[in-house]
């Protein structure tokens, strides 16, 4: 019986996981779980933060203008994404800082870790 | 030196595994502690949404409920602090000792190389232990800060034992205070 359970509940996991993704590629979808609709922007970030730092050190893009781009190609991205795609009511969340906030710290460690390892790996024996 | 780098990103992927499964064993699967948190997302969700309705309104006897409940969950939630507190100690000297460790294996080798100049107070963390005066150079224990930073945080929501965000939230100080991020 417990296993019966336990394995319908991860079909149900599977279902939902399928779900938000789909909600999360449609514009205009209604986001009634909010937690919801905050973690398909923590892992947009995470993505976001990941394959920027692909490029950047791939280019290689240097210096503070990289970092600047960085958080600039960031925030724009959710900013478009939240208010053009998805029109979602940012005061609802607590206003638009909070959106902005939501994964970056985490995000921006992925992309230098991303960036500094593709940058040595690459480019690691010209000096700046 | 991207053998280096690579090596510490695959260090710092064990560690958090292993800090996340030393935790899961001592504190995530007990009863008490899923009791607890069950309990304060509960309130917690409760309470925003209650703060939400009557946010503005000064009844007084709503401002007392809401304020009766706040005590409750701060009690839950220094309660729930306090089941963290041991294990947390214990993991946290394990893994000091394992730093160091590693600290030591790299100790004044380049390990990666920055393509940005750090600002002068990261490039003590940045340049620790490090021969020469090239700042681009990068330290074991700044790569390794940046990997369990973004690492340990993703696998802890991954695997469900990040707090909710309605939790910390209303939890302030104690239970909001962010995982700390490198033992």
């Amino acid at each position: 019986m417990a296993a019966k359970n336990k394995s319908s509940d991860s079909l149900n996991k599977n279902k939902t996981s399928e779900c938000v993704w789909k909600k999360a590629f449609s514009s205009n979808t209604e986001w009634p779980d909010k937690e919801e609709f905050l973690d398909v922007i923590y892992w947009m970030r995470q993505a976001i933060g990941i394959a920027l730092g692909l490029c950047w050190g791939v280019l290689p893009l240097k210096g503070f203008v990289g970092l600047l781009l960085f958080v600039a190609v960031n925030a724009a991205v959710i900013y478009i994404y939240v208010n053009n795609f998805q029109n979602v009511d940012e005061e609802e969340y607590g206003g638009m800082w909070e959106i902005t906030k939501e994964g970056f710290m985490t995000s921006f460690a992925g992309f230098l870790v991303t960036w500094i390892i593709m940058y040595t790996g690459l480019h690691g024996n010209n000096s700046l | 030196m991207w053998g280096d780098s690579l090596l510490i990103v695959f260090i710092s992927i064990c560690t958090a595994f292993l800090g996340e499964g030393l935790t899961w064993i001592l504190v995530y699967r007990t009863e008490k502690y899923q009791k607890l948190k069950v309990e304060v997302e509960r309130q917690s969700k409760k309470l925003e949404k209650r703060k939400e309705a009557h946010g503005d309104s000064l009844d007084k006897q709503h401002k007392k409920k809401i304020e009766r409940e706040e005590e409750r969950l701060k009690n839950n939630n220094r309660d729930l602090s306090l089941v963290k507190m041991k294990s947390m100690f214990a993991i946290g000297f394990a893994f000091t000792a394992l730093l160091s460790m590693f600290n030591s294996i790299f100790d004044g080798r380049v390990v990666a190389k920055l393509p940005f100049y750090p600002i002068s107070w990261i490039q003590g963390l940045s340049h620790r232990n490090l021969p020469g005066d090239d700042y681009t150079d990068c330290s074991f224990i700044f790569l390794y800060i940046l990997c369990t930073m973004s690492i340990r945080q993703n696998i802890q929501k991954l695997l469900g034992f990040a707090p909710s965000r309605a939790a910390s939230k209303q939890g302030g100080a104690l239970f909001g205070a962010p995982p700390a991020q490198f033992k």
